[in-house]
């Protein structure tokens, strides 16, 4: 410790002021976090019925065409019809069952069932049985 | 009768001629550039959205008059959006989100105006501007990630033994995702003005064939396109909404691919 003692003073005071900083600092994050927690609470309104539904029918639709598409430009570069078409078209229709399934799984994540309601049988009600 | 059919109002027609590349020309054949109607509502819904937000946001005020108020709660309603969808690595997407959420709402919201016509009632709108959010996803997603961006279609925890059937799904999966993201859109609004337009004509239809008698009658159709036309700037506003909400969601598997 070769310093002289008025650096060493200012160094304190300069420490002072940078835990001072870093605490204020960290209070604003953490107000923040819980600001941006609320926001994404209140982004997510109620979509109406019908909007839901269209978005659930497009999203099946949308992979059929997909891979019927797909399975006919197959068909044209190979010239394997019809099987290309056939095939692709069921992937399609299993892509499209997959996107169903994942659009559902998020509105249900988005809007989770009331606490306490009957859920139906799950995995503890068939163990007890 | 071109007063009462629902087509008629999505016909596009030139203002002024640009170029036409190529052809004969005779009428029809080669490319033909001009500036049509649905051009002219894309420049008017760009302008008014431009003119609104430099307008508002020029008195820079601490306390925000009522104009400054609406541009800011716009800013956060689609910052909040994006962050909570695509967290806060997102938000250096916020320009486009913003942009593409602002003009389909002002559009649709133009579309509403009698004698106007509906920039998002074509597919090929709504589709150049899903196809915009793909190659983005796709282009953002291999420089980010780079080739582990293809994990995206190789969901974890699958045996490998799967593997054969689940990519092509998830592959076609993901390629569906700009026509329905398009489809949506363009559904909504064609239907919703299609509608209107057939019971709004039922009135005049009425008046015509029926007389005195079809005043009193038309009264049912009239309640029915008021209470349509309510609901059509609902389904404006919600559709912007969606398309918006489905970009940061497909922005967010370009920066987080794992699923």
């Amino acid at each position: 410790m070769a310093k002289p003692p008025d650096t060493e003073g200012r160094n304190a005071g300069a420490r002072e002021v940078t835990r001072d900083l870093a605490s204020r600092i960290a209070s604003a994050k953490r107000e923040r976090d819980v600001e941006d927690n609320r926001a994404s609470k209140d982004a997510s309104p109620e979509m109406s019925g019908l909007a839901r539904g269209l978005r659930i029918g497009t999203e099946f639709v949308a992979a059929i065409l997909v891979g019927a598409g797909i399975g006919y430009l197959i068909d044209l570069g190979l010239g394997t019809s019809p099987w290309g078409l056939l095939i692709l078209l069921v992937m399609g229709f299993a892509a499209g069952i997959l996107n169903v399934i994942r659009v559902v799984a998020q509105m249900n994540a988005a809007s989770p069932a009331p606490p306490g309601s009957d859920l139906g049988p799950d995995a503890e009600d068939e163990a007890e049985r | 009768m071109a007063g009462t059919d629902p087509i008629h109002q999505f016909v596009i027609s030139d203002i002024f001629p640009i170029a036409t590349i190529g052809g004969d020309g005779t009428e029809g054949s080669g490319l033909h550039f001009a500036f049509t109607n649905s051009a002219l509502f894309m420049v008017l819904t760009v302008a008014v959205i431009s003119l609104f937000l430099i307008l508002s946001s020029s008195g820079r005020k601490v306390i925000p008059g009522r104009a400054q108020l609406l541009s800011e709660l716009t800013y956060e309603f689609v910052a909040g959006m994006v962050r909570s969808s695509a967290g806060t690595a997102g938000m250096k997407f916020f320009p486009l989100v913003f942009s593409l959420f602002t003009f389909i709402f002002v559009a649709n919201m133009f579309g509403m105006v009698p004698y106007f016509f509906t920039v998002t009632s074509h597919i090929i709108v709504t589709f150049a501007l899903s196809m915009l959010v793909f190659i983005t996803v796709i282009i953002y997603g291999f420089i980010k990630n780079g080739a582990s961006f293809l994990k995206l279609f190789v969901p974890a925890g699958v045996p490998g033994y799967i593997l054969p059937i689940v990519t092509p799904i998830e592959v076609i999966s993901f390629l569906s995702r700009p026509i329905s993201l398009s489809v949506r859109l363009f559904g909504n609004i064609l239907a919703g003005h299609i509608t209107l337009k057939v019971f709004t004509g039922f009135m005049v239809m009425m008046i015509g064939a029926l007389g005195a008698l079809g005043w009193g009658a038309s009264i049912l159709p009239l309640l029915m396109a008021i209470a349509l036309t309510g609901l059509e700037f609902l389904v404006g506003a919600v559709q912007a909404y969606v398309f918006a909400v489905l970009t940061c969601m497909y922005l967010n598997d370009a920066i987080h691919p794992s699923h």
